[in-house]
């Protein structure tokens, strides 16, 4: 992933916010290696999961209207 | 960790010292280091850190030498651990040979690099990386003037190509020299330097880059192997002695002077050529941290901020769902269910005054959902274009006028996203004081993403003029405090260098994405809260205490503040999370229980409130138990203490809004 604040390209493994942190336990959020930006880790959310399917779905439908018969 | 795990035995270690390569971050130094390597990559922590540095056995021109990659810095003489690590390997290890990669698009950082090899007396190479793309940019760097005035070779590269690695082997394997780019600094600077110099035990190498380092107190006087015991305490008298004659840190003036010699370099080496139309894109980019067409450009985001938080979100969005999904549906349907519950006490804990769906889902769902939902549209179309940064920027400006170093931009423009977060990130600051400084601003001025939502869903409804109050009254809280924070607690300075990804048009699927993100997010974190907070209040409606609770603040709340008796409870609600709160007074005001200056009042004391609950752990997780309370000590009655001398000078003055 990309961080939205100074540009790194970065995994989101083992880059998680403290454990110490009060709130730590099954927090999605990721901080930056180089700048501490926080962002949410996208793929641990389950409404992203249901819009990327939606939109998969959508873009087949519309590729399929496309194909000529 | 062996990355390629072969079987074949590494060579034998040479004698001579490792080859380093050092450049700022970003400029292509693992690229260049993976095409001089080509086999076995050793990478581990650097001891007593975290940060990683790779090895590698290499042949460069036929000669055998261990490669080393260094992390990323923008700075050789300073304090952060990557910057430790680089300094540590070059001061210790004492390398035959360093390549310093710079981006031949930004000379720049890299001559900052380049003048502080010079004064630690290491002999390198400079490998101008990117060569295409600073062409592509109409930049040309004349690179034998450039040599000239290094007095080292310097070398074109485009190391993702593999362009230039034949000259810079040819480079490498020849008599390296030490670089001659001497910076002069200012003569008490320099009278400091020799006097510390002096101090050193004899024969010390790069005497004058040690003492530097002392002198900006980046280095400590103990570490020094040899050093007679009672050095450290007259290089201090000097450091201290020096400092007084300068109002800015000595590390920051030394580094000013430093980027200035480069400056000068770039200046004399470097031209630009017309490449056809700059695009639009790069324009507003430059503009966005210009000094002066910044500002309206600030202003401007603001503004639509406002209008569409403000007034979308809190308003047509709020209308809706509090109006119609709840007022006609939900809290319907909730009553009529409830009605069905033979045991009072929880029917009313379903659908009363501080009921779960009444409130703690009304609050939760119809007025701070829809509000934070805008903002976070917004605040992810901002940070998909590439502005945040660019604000930062902006923004260091005044927080350098207020005393606060670079680095404190970071967490303070982190704060408007989540103050928790931003409070651990105050671990990249120097010291102790500058983090506490940065703390008990952060819990103190800089509302969080979701509380910063509702308050300008509320000030949509106030007006200008009322917005315009409240930001000046809680900027200059901020800038008063963190003033008096600097003069109370002085820090030791360091300089900001920000990274500025290119500025770009959003695209939709991420903003989108992001926001749905944060949305699930914030219900899940949020709303369990509104849950607890609501049972709470519930609880001391039940027993008596919140009347009799409402009774004892009111000399504060009524009499001071000139709030209703209800506001109380709102405040009861920001201890838990200030959104919280501010969703109470939004509410309050929607319901014609607050008229337009006890709005701006109250708005004004719950930004300013007491950090909320996972804020203060974290506190106490950074500073201790005793720390965190002495912050919420000051800022709760500090809070209290603007509000009222608002309320009080409105009310004198007779400020219509």
């Amino acid at each position: 992933m990309k961080c939205a604040f100074c540009g790194l390209e970065f995994t989101q493994d083992d880059v998680r916010c403290d454990p110490a942190c009060p709130l730590a336990r099954g927090c999605p959020v990721v901080c930056c290696p180089r700048c501490g930006y926080q962002t949410l880790d996208e793929s641990r959310s389950a409404l992203v999961r249901l819009a990327r399917k939606a939109g998969t779905v959508v873009r087949k439908i519309s590729r399929g209207r496309d194909e000529p018969s | 960790m062996n990355r390629h795990g072969g079987k074949e035995r590494l060579p034998a270690p040479p004698k001579a010292g490792p080859t380093v390569l050092v450049g700022n971050p970003n400029v292509g130094k693992s690229v260049l280091f993976g095409l001089l390597t080509r086999r076995y990559v050793t990478v581990s922590n650097y001891p007593g850190t975290t940060v990683e540095v790779s090895r590698s056995p290499a042949s460069i021109a036929g000669r055998r030498a261990v490669i080393v990659d260094t992390p990323g810095v923008n700075s050789l003489l300073g304090s952060g651990e990557c910057e430790r690590v680089t300094r540590d390997i070059l001061m210790r290890e004492r390398p035959s040979a360093v390549i310093l990669v710079a981006d031949a698009k930004n000379l720049l950082r890299s001559l900052v690099l380049a003048a502080q090899l010079a004064e630690m007396e290491v002999p390198f190479v400079l490998a101008l990386n990117m060569d295409d793309e600073a062409q592509a940019r109409g930049i040309d760097i004349d690179t034998e003037l450039l040599a000239d005035m290094l007095g080292v070779e310097v070398v074109r590269t485009v190391a993702t190509r593999g362009i230039g690695m034949e000259a810079l082997a040819r480079a490498l394997a020849g008599p390296l020299r030490l670089s001659r780019f001497a910076v002069t600094y200012n003569p008490a600077i320099e009278e400091g330097i020799q006097q510390v110099a002096a101090l050193l035990p004899p024969g010390l190498l790069a005497a004058r880059s040690v003492a530097m380092m002392l002198l900006a107190g980046h280095y400590g006087a103990s570490a020094l192997e040899g050093a007679p015991a009672e050095m450290a305490e007259r290089v201090d008298a000097l450091r201290q002695g020096l400092q007084a004659r300068y109002r800015r840190p000595l590390g920051y003036v030394m580094s000013h002077q430093r980027a200035e010699a480069a400056r000068r370099v770039v200046a004399a080496v470097s031209s630009r050529r017309a490449v056809g139309r700059e695009p639009l894109a790069a324009v507003l980019g430059r503009l966005a941290i210009h000094p002066l067409a910044g500002i309206p450009l600030v202003l401007a985001v603001l503004y639509l901020l406002y209008k569409f938080v403000g007034e979308f979100g809190a308003g047509t969005l709020v209308d809706f769902l509090e109006g119609v999904v709840f007022g006609r549906y939900i809290n319907r349907w909730a009553a009529d269910a409830a009605a069905w519950v033979p045991v009072g006490v929880v029917r009313d804990f379903l659908v009363g005054e501080y009921g779960l769906v009444t409130m703690a889902l009304s609050y939760g769902l119809a007025i701070v959902l829809p509000i934070v939902g805008t903002f976070f549209l917004a605040f992810s179309l901002l940070e998909d274009s590439g502005y945040l940064p660019r604000l930062a920027v902006m923004v260091n400006r005044p927080f350098k006028a207020m005393g606060l170093n670079g680095k404190a931009v970071l967490p303070m423009v982190l704060g408007l996203g989540c103050d928790t977060m931003a409070t651990m990130t105050t671990r990249i600051l120097d010291t102790r004081k500058e983090r506490l400084q940065v703390t008990l601003l952060l819990a103190l001025a800089v509302p969080c993403s979701a509380q910063l939502g509702v308050i300008l869903g509320m000030i949509g409804g106030l007006g200008p003029v009322a917005a315009l109050i409240w930001a000046g009254v809680v900027t200059g809280t901020l800038f008063s405090v963190g003033y008096l924070a600097s003069r109370l607690l002085p820090g030791r300075g360091s300089d900001f260098i920000q990274e500025l990804p290119p500025l770009r048009l959003p695209r939709l699927s991420n903003v989108v994405l992001k926001t749905v993100a944060r949305m699930e997010w914030y219900a899940k974190e949020v709303l369990p809260l509104f849950v607890a907070g609501t049972a709470f209040l519930f609880t001391l409606d039940r027993v008596g205490a919140l009347s009799r609770l409402e009774r004892l603040a009111s000399p504060l709340v009524e009499g001071l503040l000139g709030l209703p008796s209800q506001a109380t409870e709102t405040f009861l609600m920001g201890f838990l999370r200030r959104d919280y709160g501010a969703a109470g007074l939004f509410n309050l005001a929607r319901d014609g229980q607050l008229d337009p200056l006890q709005a701006l009042v109250s708005l004004v004391v719950i930004t300013l409130f007491v950090p909320c609950f996972a804020n203060f752990l974290m506190i106490v997780k950074e500073f201790g138990a005793r720390t965190a309370v002495a912050v919420a000590a000051f800022i709760f009655p500090f809070a209290f203490l603007v509000g009222g001398l608002l309320n009080l000078t409105m009310r004198a003055l007779n400020v219509g809004l």
